[in-house]
């Protein structure tokens, strides 16, 4: 199964997307993808079953994100916690992600063409070697594509991304390449990997956010459903959309940033950058 | 172009139906809920019989219990109601995030309001913000609730001020790696949040479900559960959000 799934709107669900397209759109959607073990169960399958058909859901869903014009779209696919669950389900979610990295790199024409962005944040000094070769190799060759940003939570934990931040800024204020003035929850907003969803939703019955994207949800619209996620449809989605559209807050004008801050937040972004071409190539 | 008015008419008839099935739902329920609580809902002597007989079937308690307080929807009675029920069922920390700001305005008008539905009922209310007027106890039965009230500025602007203050050395943050871990940072947080556990349960009404940014670090494993759909804070209700915490099986990670 590949990263965009084609072929899986009916003419029928064309239409409902296009007559709910109408209306205002989440430009950030974020989504936790839980309930991949208890269909599982369910339906007396292994676990890796269960989480292959969770990612099956999700090419389908980017699908439909597309089709609905949203142009930024956030799943929690690997928490840190999760490096505590059985050493066999562990490294069975790590074949899977090697698995579809791999598929990745080698469909890139088509992920190109689609012209989907991939961001993989999390800490991934976590990860295996290989692994995060690959992911750092996805982000590259994705780099330029703009009509999909797809940021894939992976090693991540909210609280951990925040950490990251503070690290990079108060690094930042001893190196002099900025002031510790310029320190607001603005300037900390900018430097997490992740930006702000308007809509979160998550799946399988539970109402908390487990550690998900905790700075950025300060405003956003939450949306708990007790659907399991292979089980997701896009009745589903665009449900949640609607309740999107009933709640959302109005749209706040951006106010520009200064630009100290800026010349900080472009300094970190080139030397992200560069990190990331020294982890493929060497 | 038809095809586009069309689209917009099927839109607009979409949302009508939504609103008119949610608005069935609302006069359903509150209908239901007339039915069937309102004779037991007249004074707090009443509440604590809800409260108490209920307690039994509880199999947890939520340790710290926040209420997204919306002073143009709820009362200063309601909201001081909260902190009594909490006392009766044994909820050590009850806190208020203020949405509107107002709440932190009227602080003194809520404890009043508190002490006033407090009279005759054992148990000590602490309030972080005021010396302890009204710590007697009853016996050894009795519980004590510490009330908070946060405002969303003490949620990301804080955390950014703490950073600030680790960049100028005004706080010392333990840093063994090349980044902070979150157990380093927490660690230089707690110095700016009262210590009080991480809170188990937020509770809000209506139909919009969001933080309005309460406190993020603290918010990590917090179930949100809705306490009504009317914005309306009674016995019954608050019974049956801790019902809805029961109900929750708390699985981090694993």
């Amino acid at each position: 199964m590949s990263w965009v799934k084609e072929d899986v709107v009916s003419f029928f669900q064309l239409f409902c997307i296009k007559v709910v397209k109408t209306g205002r759109v989440p430009q950030h959607i974020a989504f936790i993808m839980d309930g991949n073990r208890r269909y599982a169960k369910k339906h007396n399958e292994k676990t890796a079953a269960g989480h292959s058909k969770g990612f099956d859901k999700l090419s389908e869903t980017l699908k439909w994100c597309l089709d609905l014009g949203i142009p930024e779209v956030t799943v929690y696919a690997f928490s840190i916690e999760n490096f505590k669950r059985s050493e066999e389900e562990v490294s069975a979610l790590m074949d899977l992600a090697r698995d579809k990295f791999q598929r990745l790199i080698d469909e890139i024409d088509q992920i190109n063409e689609l012209g989907v962005r991939m961001h993989i944040a999390g800490r991934l000094s976590l990860l295996p070697e290989d692994l995060r070769k690959m992911v750092s190799q996805a982000m590259l060759a994705t780099r330029y594509n703009n009509k999909l940003r797809l940021n894939i939570a992976y090693a991540y934990t909210g609280r951990d991304e925040i950490s990251r931040a503070a690290s990079l800024i108060v690094d930042g204020v001893k190196n002099n390449e900025l002031l510790s003035d310029d320190i607001d929850d603005e300037l900390v907003s900018h430097t997490l990997e992740l930006g702000e969803p308007e809509l979160l939703v998550r799946t399988s019955g539970e109402v908390r956010l487990s550690d998900f994207m905790l700075w950025q949800v300060s405003n956003s619209v939450l949306y708990f459903t007790d659907v399991l996620w292979p089980e997701f449809t896009i009745w589903n989605l665009l449900a949640a959309i609607i309740h999107f559209q009933r709640h959302a807050p109005p749209i706040k004008d951006e106010e520009p940033i200064s630009d100290s801050k800026l010349q900080f937040l472009e300094k970190l972004e080139d030397r992200r950058w560069r990190d990331l071409e020294k982890l493929v190539n060497c | 172009m038809l095809s586009r008015l069309l689209r917009q008419f099927l839109f607009t008839l979409t949302h009508l139906v939504v609103n008119v099935l949610v608005a069935v739902q609302n006069v359903y329920s509150r209908f239901w809920a007339k039915e069937d609580d309102f004779p037991c809902n007249q004074g707090t002597e009443n509440d604590i019989k809800v409260i108490l007989k209920h307690l039994p079937n509880m199999k947890k308690k939520p340790k710290h219990l926040v209420v997204l307080a919306d002073t143009s929807e709820h009362s200063l009675h309601s909201l001081a109601l909260v902190v009594i029920w909490s006392l009766v069922a044994g909820v050590p920390y009850v806190s208020f995030h203020d949405i509107t700001g107002e709440l932190k305005e009227n602080e003194e008008k809520l404890f009043l309001e508190v002490e006033k539905c407090k009279k005759g009922i054992p148990g000590c209310i602490k309030w972080s913000k005021m010396p302890n007027l009204n710590g007697y106890t009853n016996g050894t039965q009795a519980h004590t609730v510490t009330v908070n009230i946060f405002t969303s500025h003490d949620g990301r602007p804080k955390i950014a001020q703490c950073i600030r203050d680790i960049a100028n050395n005004k706080v010392s943050c333990k840093r063994e790696a090349d980044e902070f871990t979150a157990q380093e940072l927490g660690d230089a947080l707690a110095l700016f949040y009262p210590s009080i556990p991480d809170p188990d349960v937020i509770l809000y009404t209506g139909s919009l479900c969001s933080a309005h940014g309460f406190l993020p670090w603290q918010l990590r494993l917090t179930e949100f559960v809705q306490l009504s759909t009317d914005h309306c804070i009674n016995v019954n209700s608050y019974v049956g959000a801790l019902y809805k915490y029961n109900k929750c099986d708390q699985r981090f990670g694993k």
